[in-house]
């Protein structure tokens, strides 16, 4: 019952900081939001158990990848007063979007079975044997995919000799 | 090596038997227990201070502060007293909210990461089974308050201050991560706990695993020192460029929380290194309380952190990338790869 509740606030956590990063001008406060969003995601493994997933939540997004985003703004946006608006004005076409993925979504949610078919929580130790042992693969590929992805990154900034 | 034996010795031990029973309830042994480490941190932080300038000054051949109190020890309470009835002034250009959100979450994150520091066996307020990745995670995060402030001032040398923090904090985190995953690789476990007593049975990680152990300490001594912006990392509020990095527009208690938990963050980070790699409360023999030894390794590697201070002189930018990029992380790099073979060669875990 205290989980459900914990489950509840923390979920109306992540939709208000998610509704604040898309709906507030200005490009740092949406930043900010969004790490509120991510941090509230973190507490939520936290309550359900999942400890590790947890801290690696907030290492990498919290802690990393808003860091960068947060550098990217500070490198790119001269002016914090301008507001941001939506320049397309589409808002039909985007609720249809959003209420298409939020259907998909609870499809999803309601067709998986969680736990009860004989699945445990699983620990630490076990994750990290299974992303080494059974999904070996996948693991290595996504690691080329970030070295790619990096190495494209240093291509693109590199300073062209004249 | 010899091991200590300090489970007649430690803190629960040596409380009147039957033991409190406030202390047998999860919430009531973080309450004492947190309240514990706290005092003991902030107090220590605070006449850290008053240390550091006393030494400071015997480094320079004057005085310090010897005024107020016997030998000016209570310097750290005037400050305090002074920095409380300063106004909070906040400048009419800064984003408000964010400029008063900034102090409290630096305090938070700092203190936050207390949680799962041991001080001795039994001396802490929670065994989190990821209690090294909760230090990490929150000292990642104290990032944020730190460009928060330098942003929200709006002030062009806050906002270099908060670039510079960024930049630094961004790539001083990787070999930190890394070398703080040797003793994991080596121990087998993310608690602190754990670390701390595999070293007791087996020797300090320092000297054991030989290479990648040393190197390892090495690493994240220095990374550490970076990510608290200590000298001759603090580019960030490099006085003679910066005035006084994102804190200038800062006054009041507002400012003095800054420094404060550059202070508190030092110390932990001074404890976090001796649980680590330095064999936490376990001491060379035996006649000490576990606690001694902890407090004992802390306080020293906290001593080390203001003597480089106080002897060394600041690094430029570019040399403080290169010198992260070019050299420490590919170290570091190669002390997992290095703790990684002693494992599966030398000694494994089960």
């Amino acid at each position: 019952m205290l989980g459900i509740v914990a489950l509840s606030l923390i979920a109306l956590c992540i939709f208000g900081a998610g509704l604040m990063a898309v709906r507030s001008g200005n490009l740092v406060h949406s930043v900010l939001w969004l790490a509120v969003a991510l941090a509230s995601t973190s507490a939520m493994y936290l309550v359900v158990g999942a400890t590790f997933l947890s801290a690696v939540q907030i290492i990498l997004y919290t802690g990393g990848v808003i860091t960068l985003m947060l550098f990217g703004v500070m490198l790119t946006d001269r002016n914090e007063t301008t507001k941001i608006g939506n320049p397309s004005g589409r808002r039909a076409l985007g609720a249809i979007t959003a209420l298409a993925m939020f259907g998909l979504i609870v499809a999803a949610v309601s067709q998986t079975d969680f736990l009860g078919g004989g699945g445990t929580l699983v620990d630490t130790q076990a994750l990290g044997r299974a992303l080494l042992t059974d999904h070996l693969l996948a693991f290595e590929a996504l690691s080329m995919l970030l070295l790619a992805a990096m190495l494209a990154a240093i291509v693109v900034a590199r300073r062209r000799d004249p | 090596m010899t091991v200590a034996s300090n489970a007649s010795n430690s803190f629960i031990m040596s409380l009147p038997s039957p033991v409190p029973e406030i202390l047998t309830h999860p919430v009531g042994h973080g309450l004492v227990m947190g309240t514990i480490i706290l005092t003991f941190f902030m107090l220590i932080s605070a006449w850290s201070i008053w240390f550091e300038r006393r030494f400071a000054g015997r480094m320079q051949s004057r005085v310090g502060p010897n005024v107020v109190g016997p030998a000016g020890l209570l310097q750290p309470i005037a400050d305090a007293i002074k920095l409380l009835r300063k106004e909070n002034l906040v400048p009419s250009g800064a984003d408000k909210v964010l400029f008063w959100l900034s102090p409290p979450m630096t305090l938070f994150f700092t203190l936050a990461t207390l949680a799962v520091i041991p001080l001795s066996e039994d001396l802490l307020v929670a065994e989190l089974d990821i209690g090294l990745l909760w230090v990490l995670a929150f000292s990642g995060l104290l990032l944020f308050p730190t460009w928060i402030a330098g942003w929200a001032s709006n002030n062009k040398y806050t906002l270099f201050a908060s670039m510079r923090a960024v930049a630094q904090g961004i790539s001083y985190e990787i070999p930190l991560l890394f070398s703080a995953i040797v003793p994991v690789v080596v121990v087998g476990s993310l608690s602190i706990s754990d670390i701390v007593r595999y070293q007791g049975e087996h020797g300090w990680l320092l000297f054991w695993p030989l290479g990648p152990g040393a190197l390892g300490f090495l690493i994240f001594f220095v990374a550490s020192l970076a990510e608290a912006n200590r000298i001759p990392f603090d580019v960030p509020e490099a006085e003679s460029e910066l005035v006084a990095g994102v804190t200038v527009e800062y006054s009041g208690m507002m400012y003095g929380l800054f420094p404060m938990t550059e202070y508190v963050h030092t110390l932990i980070t001074s404890a976090l290194a001796s649980a680590l790699f330095l064999g936490g409360w376990y001491g060379p023999f035996g006649w000490a309380p576990g606690v001694h030894w902890m407090v004992g390794k802390t306080l020293f590697l906290f001593f080390v952190i203001f003597w480089a201070r106080w002897s060394l002189v600041r690094f430029r930018s570019d040399q403080l990338m290169r010198l992260c990029w070019v050299w420490l992380v590919p170290l570091s790099l190669l002390c997992v790869c290095g703790a990684a073979l002693w494992v599966v060669y030398v000694g494994g875990v089960a």
